[in-house]
């Protein structure tokens, strides 16, 4: 096998690659800002290098050629080569700045230029805590700088496009930004205009930058240039609890990280997912945020007679449903199902009211044609359409649903999390007529449409999973405290600083961020008062049962979903086109 | 406002040929943005757009190129650009008291035009003639080297007349021997 030596440790290699990343995959340590993994390399920035060599080959004799001790003989390149750009090459030798002096003052004096015109206004910069440049140059910078004159000034605070922001002076020219939109996205809105040291990217005149990933940009960039206009000022990095998760607003499910402060889901950004969306989201997920923060249900809410809801206790909704449930024949029950809601809380739905005697269960899909883009933006508007599928739920357009309500006149209507009546051609006055439960994480029309609103928990609050476009499964994990869960308790939620040290008594956390809900197939478990012991106690158990008795899931762990990021499924009907 | 700018037929075949020397479109950016400044006298953003369009490259690029030379004029300007080096070796050799001076005598800043329209100042970087620091160039053509008060009025009277600057033939030391 071929073999490469890295500062006098020998290793091997079997797929042809570059040095920066080969180090990188073993775990060792070198400075780098342009290089990303999934973008071409420009080897621009100058800070990856190190200095490669390689063994003296005698043609002759057919042998590397050997010094007085024995050890081969190395020819180093002229000059340091930057590792980024550079091929593995059988006997290669290479030494960074852990062996060699040279390379060692190279990477430091790179930064030192790097840093010449850079403001080093990290006490006001969002990037502060995760800044590439404030770690490289605290691991490898001077100590000082020996620039004593007048910074270059260039524009600050520059709305590039509605979501991202431009401060050209911390720019470092990696051209990370531009070669997104030319090769991701493939919008090429921006460029690097200007040369020398009055360069900074920039778009088109007149022109935003309003590419619908434009925010991976914000990720991607090695210092504060680029900041996102809807989490710039909100808070500090290393205040934050950091959560993975799945993008639900949209069918593609790409993985998210939920990075929460005081309860408050302040920004989402992607997770590397190689299967489902490699280190990218689009910029219509991350404004889940503020599904998962602003106008929740928050505890129960009852239509009694005609008039206003009303907020009311988690004991008189329970008994409410219950009495309605008995009311009325099996048959004049209506179940809707939704693609918006998790596999877990769509079957406990499902299981629930099998048991009452309810043999038929519907959903609509939420897919709008052509508002796809072939990339990580589906036509499919929910998270789990596949999910819903699978557990058998029959897949009904709103045409068909309103045909359902006329004719077969249901006294009882229970929709689980989906706002129908503001995504389809379905009125308040089509549930009129029957007594409608709605259980959901937002007030919508059709909240203000039921007689009992039940608050359930959103993706950012609950473990469950979700089936995306692909039939790929993968699942949440909660970042966001409800009333009735306690990241000290619950061992899989992260505690961040504040966490662990604030009190109500200081001005760092509030109990005000937390919505008094819980999931879905928590309440249908309280439904069930007959039972000594509820039926599960945890999504985990609704899962392994749903494992065991649907073949599409065997074998589906939460454990496995997490070590293989999300499993594959194989079902019958996986495509988008089918869809309604 | 902002004119509209268009190629006619000749300026499109003209076009092709250009792009035909090379592999691929993009290569073709500069000669073509060359060819378009020809013609309109400047590289506004609307004639970006034009020359984006023609070649079906991304307007964000070519403003890239356009920015990035010194060469392309990036909005309309006076009929003679003087373009005065202050890099390093003109720098040392008094590029910017010669960039001075003409500051003065045209009444206005580097990078500003003068109201009647006939010059426009430029402060640019290298422009290859260090050997005959202090240097500028007129108009992306002739250079006028070895720089004093005395060329620069002169020059400025030459070209207020229509008159353009002689080219100057400047030997390398091993050639001027043979001379
Ligand atoms: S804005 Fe950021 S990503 Fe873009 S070139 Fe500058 S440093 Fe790189
Ligand atoms: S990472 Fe190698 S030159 Fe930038």
């Amino acid at each position: 096998m071929p073999e490469i030596f890295i500062d006098n440790k020998r290793f091997e290699y079997e797929e042809p690659g570059k040095v920066l990343q080969f180090m990188l995959d073993n775990g060792l340590d070198l400075p780098f800002f342009c290089y990303h993994p999934s973008l071409s390399i420009p080897a621009n920035c100058r800070q990856c290098i190190v200095k490669a060599g390689m063994p003296v080959f005698d043609r002759e004799k057919g042998t590397f050629e050997v010094d007085e001790n024995g050890d081969r003989v190395i020819r180093f390149f002229p000059k340091l080569m930057t590792a980024c750009s550079l091929d593995l090459a059988d006997g290669m030798v290479i030494h960074t700045h852990h062996t060699d002096e040279l390379v060692k003052q190279a990477q430091a004096d790179n930064l030192e230029f790097i840093l010449i015109n850079h403001p080093l206004d990290c006490p006001i910069c969002d990037q502060a805590g995760e800044c590439p440049l404030q770690i490289l140059t605290y691991k490898y910078g001077p100590e000082g700088s020996r620039f004593e004159h007048k910074k270059v000034h260039k524009p600050k605070a520059i709305q590039l496009g509605p979501r991202v922001i431009l401060d050209a002076e911390r720019c470092i020219n990696c051209t990370r930004c531009v070669r997104f939109t030319d090769e991701v996205s493939k919008t090429h809105q921006l460029t690097i205009i200007s040369r020398g040291d009055k360069n900074y990217p920039m778009t088109a005149n007149g022109q935003t930058f309003d590419d619908p990933y434009s925010l991976n940009t914000v990720d991607i960039c090695p210092v504060g240039a680029l900041t996102s206009a809807d989490f710039r000022f909100r808070a500090r990095v290393w205040e934050m609890n950091q959560t993975p998760s799945v993008d639900i607003t949209n069918g593609k499910g790409s993985s998210t990280w939920l990075w929460t402060r005081d309860n408050l889901v302040l920004r989402v950004t992607p997770r590397f997912n190689e299967a489902v969306n490699d280190h990218w989201m689009p910029d219509a997920g991350r404004l889940a945020y503020r599904k998962f923060n602003e106008n929740r249900v928050s505890r129960p809410h009852l239509r009694p007679d005609d008039s206003e809801q009303v907020r009311t206790s988690w004991n008189n909704a329970q008994l409410t449903v219950l009495e309605e449930i008995e009311k009325v024949d099996a048959d004049d029950i209506l179940i809707i199902g939704s693609p918006h809601a998790s596999v877990e809380d769509n079957y406990s739905l499902r299981a629930f009211f099998s048991s009452k005697g309810v043999s038929k269960f519907y959903f609509v899909p939420h897919v709008v044609p052509g508002s796809g883009d072939g990339f990580l933006i589906s036509d499919d508007q929910a998270p789990n359409t596949n999910g819903v599928r699978a557990l058998e739920f029959e897949e009904i357009n709103d045409k068909k649903l309103i045909k359902l309500i006329e004719t077969g006149k249901p006294k009882l209507i229970v929709i689980l999390d989906d706002d129908l009546i503001g995504r389809t051609s379905l009125t308040m006055d089509h549930l009129k007529q029957s007594w409608t439960v709605v259980m959901a994480t937002n007030h919508s029309e059709t909240t203000r449409a039921a007689n009992l609103v039940i608050p359930v928990t959103t993706a950012a609050e609950h473990t469950a999973s979700y089936v995306n476009v692909d039939g790929r499964i993968q699942r949440t994990v909660p970042a966001k405290e409800t009333l009735y869960t306690n990241r000290r308790l619950n061992l899989e939620m992260s505690m961040g600083r504040l966490d662990h040290y604030g009190t109500k008594f200081d001005n760092w956390v509030s109990d005000s961020n937390r919505v008094d809900c819980i999931p879905a197939w928590e309440f249908l478990v309280r439904l069930d008062a007959d039972r000594d012991t509820p039926e599960w106690v945890s999504s985990r158990q609704i899962l392994d049962e749903i494992a065991d008795s649907h073949p599409a899931f065997t074998g589906v762990t939460y454990e496995r979903m997490d070590d293989e990021n999300g499993i594959q499924l194989k079902l019958e009907q996986v495509s988008e086109a089918k869809t309604v | 406002m902002a004119e509209t700018y268009t190629f006619d037929a000749k300026d499109l075949a003209e076009i092709k040929k250009l792009i035909e020397k090379y592999p691929e479109k993009q290569a073709a950016v500069l000669p073509v943005l060359w060819y378009a400044q020809d013609k309109f006298g400047h590289s506004d953003p609307s004639v970006q757009k034009l020359v984006s369009e023609t070649l079906d490259v991304p307007e964000a690029h070519i403003r890239g190129v356009v920015s990035f030379y010194t060469q392309y004029y990036e909005k309309p300007i006076g009929r003679n650009v003087l373009d005065v080096c202050t890099c390093l070796s003109c720098h040392v050799s008094g590029g910017y008291d010669m960039l001075h001076y003409l500051e003065e005598r045209l009444g206005i800043k580097a990078g500003e035009t003068t109201p009647d329209g006939e010059f426009s100042l430029q402060s640019v970087e290298c422009l290859g003639a260090c050997g005959y620091a202090p240097m500028l160039q007129v108009t992306n053509d002739k250079f006028v080297n070895h720089l004093t008060r005395e060329k620069i009025d002169k020059l400025l009277e030459d070209l207020r007349a229509g008159k353009e600057p002689e080219f100057e033939s400047n030997p390398m030391p091993q050639h001027q021997k043979e001379s």
